[in-house]
């Protein structure tokens, strides 16, 4: 009978394996390495890193998503400057990967790095590691030439969530890259102060929907009383989008002043529209607004006339 | 490998955790880590690495409970409306308050779960009063992260040995018989306590593919939980309460509406037109989905069509990559493509499982069974609509359970006959020189499932089943031949796949009304709350056949106001309209 | 009576090209929740992991945890 329990080897014997003259037999030693879940394999998997073949190259910097801490991270950052795309590919998921925030020392040198590439993997890997210091970079590198090095850095800056980035925010959401803004929009969502707010308003203006509906949408996170006017502009927007995240917005502001100009919406021929619209008016109940729920209580769209039931219902309490 | 052995070999242990999928290693790891010196084995007939429901991910949660965004009370509500009011809520009461820890501890195992541009939770909404879901980004790594978990706490893990029978004695659990699915070695575990994590019943109805094993749930999960419970003596809970699951046809996976619904994808009838009216995922929306589809209106359809292109890429990144990856291949295949027209579905086969439903294997808020010692979690377990969370959070609460429950006792002694006659059992397909093999007592079981027990339930078609099934059973005890250890795998499979085929039969039988829509749609009778608001509770009678009772309801920790329940009401004759 | 020999074609393709079975892997046949997959010896003595029993639930970790891109999981033929 062969063995019954799945073993716990010495980590120095299944680290022998590395130095094998087959590639495929040091692949084999370091996905039993990764099994191991020991933190002694880390020096042998971030030996690996540097093998010859680009084959155990890879494999080694995608068994490092099974450790943490700095030396598994200053792996990864080693492996961010290979060659081979594949590589390059799994440290970058692999950076992702980390938790333990001194993870962080070995990547908040490298952060003045300009390549595209690196600088991308690298601002992803520290971001969720909320380290402060990585807020200085990452400002810096809002202006880069890379969009996606630019939305990874308002990525840790929003996860920062500190009021002195405010500015940097701000200026972010005035990026050429649509998805740049639409990301630094969202990020405001920890501020309730007036610059946000105000940040948030203007970009309820921006010339591409998935800005103006990233907007609408954290209004209802942070937003407040000032921000109604500007969300009732939107709820003509050409995009229904935009519209939804709108009302929505208005409904957790408690906005009843709007909801007369909500209820005329209901007649717009978009089920996902019309469903919120409903919803949003039984939240603000406003006794004038039921005529224009009634005319859909029998409504071709089961979850349309589910939430009219709902609302006039509210109205009627 | 796969030739046939002999062999016996017996070990024992504190807790033996049956099942590696989801369940199962959370419990392993809170017995573990409440009592670091318990000896925990984690046994599974596939390799934990990759076993189970979740084998290759989930996308994300359907029933996280966060504070902000829904309260222990709203859920617990919610879910029992789901179910017909046929739920003791202690226990979804407790999986509602402890959700959100759980929800913590898999976040430091290094499971993502998608948050905003803040670092906060991003719960979506689905359901019309509360907001459960909750997308996990990276839910390919799940089972990688559980691993990981396991190996550190150093659980002992047994690959590639499938239970076949429990053990008791002395009125409590003794442990279990295994056998190896590659050697046909015999593995006995004496142990205080058992954990039964074995998923849901899921071949027991055969897709309209044909396959065998294109299945909703992962195919591994063939019902060994609850045929092992059965001939133990425990009891199993409504287990005429079926899972039945809109899905991509042919493809046979989830379509995914708490992926597409929050943003903004639906379920739509031949003419485009959204027509399910019920909120939860439940018997009744089965039945509005069935009545579309036999109604004229069908076929039906999952509708994307109508969404930008930004949102069905993030529909597509997050479908394709995560849970059932061959999905994309699908479509490919097909031509299909969410942007240029709708994607054709359909309703799944029946099976038993308390993920999507309320049937299982009864245990309390403990997780106990109505065996002392004897656990069972996850979807094999009657806590309704546990999904993956549930089925994490129940574990849990079973592996706690468990360490304290080994405190003060030692082994059972148990009947060594017991293991004479199993291994008698199991063996017997192995003495003969030919005769039916397992694939086709599977699948023939299956067909008669479909042919006879899928609803609308008809007494005289189930009677039909019964006596179709004693016909299959007689040829599989006399007549079942296998030539290796992986055939003698699928014969075990077969055996527990007509267990459940017996037990989906009687229990439909049992329960003479109809409740929850469609996976108790028995035509003959109507819904008579008098009579059966209760649990029906199957255990195996002193004939070896199923036998019967009821089991109140317990009182409920979250009252139902009276307009709520008629809200529900109200529903249903509307959906009864709708489907005219 | 002797069991047919019933052809099906089988939806997990190994490229033994790329396979390392000579080198002890044995990760997609560990992996598979169904068993499916065995390790098969060449005419030249080499090896190579394939499919030796149809009963696919076309999942992927085979696919999935190959270390170099060896196997492609395809839909089964009937569901496709």
């Amino acid at each position: 009978m062969s063995a019954l329990f799945e073993e716990f080897d010495d980590i120095a014997d299944l680290a022998e394996g590395l130095d094998d003259p087959s590639a495929g037999a040091r692949i084999m030693a370091v996905m039993e390495l990764a099994d191991s879940a020991d933190p002694a394999a880390i020096p042998y998997l971030a030996r690996a890193i540097s093998d010859s073949d680009a084959g155990v190259r890879k494999q080694a910097a995608q068994a490092l998503t099974d450790f943490d801490g700095p030396e598994t991270a200053a792996a990864l950052v080693t492996a961010l400057s290979d060659s081979e795309v594949d590589v390059i590919a799994a440290a970058a998921v692999s950076l992702t990967e980390l938790k333990d925030p001194a993870a962080g020392d070995a990547i908040l040198p490298h952060l003045d790095d300009q390549d595209e590439v690196r600088l991308t993997a690298l601002l992803a890997g520290i971001k969720e590691l909320r380290r402060p210091e990585a807020l200085a970079p990452a400002i810096a590198a809002l202006a880069h030439a890379s969009p996606s090095v630019r939305m990874q850095a308002v990525g840790v800056i929003g996860w920062l969530q500190q009021e002195t980035s405010l500015p940097a925010l701000r200026s972010a959401t005035q990026d050429k890259d649509v998805n740049v803004r639409r990301t630094a929009l969202s990020a405001l969502g920890f501020s309730k102060s007036a610059s946000a707010q105000e940040t948030l308003v203007d970009g309820l203006k921006d010339p591409e929907w998935l800005a103006r509906e990233a907007a609408a949408e954290t209004l209802a996170k942070s937003g407040n009383d000032s921000c109604i006017a500007a969300l009732r502009a939107v709820l003509d927007d050409e995009f229904w989008q935009v519209r939804l995240k709108a009302v929505r917005s208005l409904g957790k502001l408690g906005a009843s002043e709007a909801a007369l100009q909500i209820a005329p919406m209901m007649d717009i021929p978009v089920p996902n529209l019309r469903k919120e619209c409903a919803a949003v008016l039984g939240e603000l109940a406003v006794a004038e607004t039921a005529p224009f729920l009634e005319k859909y209580a029998d409504d071709s769209d089961p979850d349309v006339r589910k939430n009219v039931r709902w609302a006039l219902e509210k109205i009627a309490a | 490998m796969d030739e046939i052995q002999d062999g016996l070999t017996q070990i024992d242990c504190d807790i033996l955790v049956i099942g590696g999928g989801t369940a199962g290693p959370m419990a392993a790891l809170k017995a573990k880590r409440k009592n670091p010196n318990a000896n925990v084995v984690l046994l599974d007939k596939a390799n934990v690495k990759r076993s189970g429901a979740i084998s290759m991910g989930m996308d994300g949660l359907n029933n996280s409970v966060i504070p902000g965004y829904a309260t222990p009370e709203q859920y617990t509500k919610e879910i029992t409306i789901a179910n017909d009011g046929i739920c003791d809520q202690a226990a979804v009461y407790r999986y509602a308050q402890e959700c959100y820890g759980i929800i913590q501890e898999l976040d430091e195992f290094g499971i993502r779960f998608q948050k905003d541009q803040n670092g906060e939770y991003d719960v979506k909404k689905v359901h019309h009063i509360g907001t459960y879901v909750l997308p996990m980004p990276n839910g390919d790594t799940v089972k990688k992260a559980l691993y990981r978990q396991l190996r550190k706490a150093r659980i002992q893990i047994v690959n590639r040995y499938m239970a076949t029978r429990l053990l008791t004695g002395e009125g409590r659990i003794a442990g279990a018989i295994c056998v190896n699915t590659r050697t046909a070695e015999f593995l006995v575990v004496r142990a205080k306590a058992v954990i039964m994590g074995l998923g849901a019943a899921g071949r027991l109805g055969l897709p309209t593919s044909g396959y065998l094993y294109g299945t909703y749930e992962n195919a591994s999960n063939s019902g060994e939980g609850y045929a092992m419970a059965y001939h133990a003596g425990a009891g199993l809970a409504n287990l005429e309460c079926y899972q039945i699951n809109p899905l991509i046809k042919d493809y046979n996976g989830p379509a995914c509406a708490y992926v597409a619904g929050p943003m903004g994808g639906y379920t739509a009838n031949a003419k485009g037109e959204r027509f399910i009216e019920c909120d939860y995922w439940s018997g009744q929306m089965m039945q509005e989905f069935f009545d579309e589809l036999q109604g004229g209106k069908g076929p039906v359809y999952l509708k994307l069509n109508h969404l930008a292109e930004e949102t069905i890429s993030e529909i597509e990144r997050v479908l394709h990559i995560v849970e059932r990856p061959t999905r994309g291949h699908f479509h490919a295949g097909r031509g299909t493509d969410y942007r240029k027209q709708m994607i054709e579905m359909h309703i799944s086969e029946i099976g038993f499982c308390s993920g999507h439903s309320a049937s299982g294997v009864f245990v309390d808020e403990h997780a106990r069974t109505t065996i002392p010692g004897l656990y069972a979690a996850g979807d094999m377990a009657n806590v309704p609509h546990n999904y993956m969370l549930g089925a994490f959070t129940n574990g849990a609460f079973a592996g706690l359970d468990a360490a304290d429950f080994i405190a003060d006792v030692d082994f059972a002694s148990f009947d060594q006959s017991e293991v004479v006659a199993e291994q008698e059992r199991v063996l017997a397909p192995t003495k003969r020189d030919d005769g039916i093999p397992p694939n086709q007592i599977e699948y023939k079981t299956r067909r008669l499932v479909n042919d006879y027990l899928q609803p609308p339930k008809v007494t005289a078609k189930m009677e039909l089943a019964q006596q179709r099934f004693e016909e299959v059973r007689e040829d599989m005890e006399q007549g079942m031949y296998v030539r290796d250890a992986h055939e003698l795998m699928r014969s075990l499979e077969a055996s527990s796949i007509l267990d459940c085929a017996d037990m989906a039969a009687a229990a439909s039988l049992y329960r003479t009304e109809s409740r929850w829509g469609l996976y108790h749609n028995r035509v003959e009778y109507e819904r008579d709350d008098e009579n059966w608001f209760c649990h029906t509770i199957l255990t195996k009678g002193d004939d070896g056949k199923p036998a019967h009772s009821k089991k109140a309801v317990q009182p409920y920790v979250v009252e139902i106001a009276d307009d709520e329940k008629d809200a529900y009401y109200n529903q249903r004759v509307d959906a009864t309209v709708a489907a005219e | 009576m002797p069991l047919a020999q019933t052809a099906t074609t089988v939806p997990v393709v190994v490229n033994d090209d790329l396979c390392i079975a000579d080198k002890g892997c044995t990760v997609c046949v560990d992996v598979c929740p169904l068993d499916v997959l065995r390790i098969a010896e060449k005419a030249d003595g080499s090896k190579t992991a394939y499919m030796k029993y149809d009963e696919c639930w076309y999942c992927m970790p085979c696919e999935a945890d190959c270390p170099t891109g060896a196997v492609t999981v395809n839909l089964p033929y009937l569901l496709k």
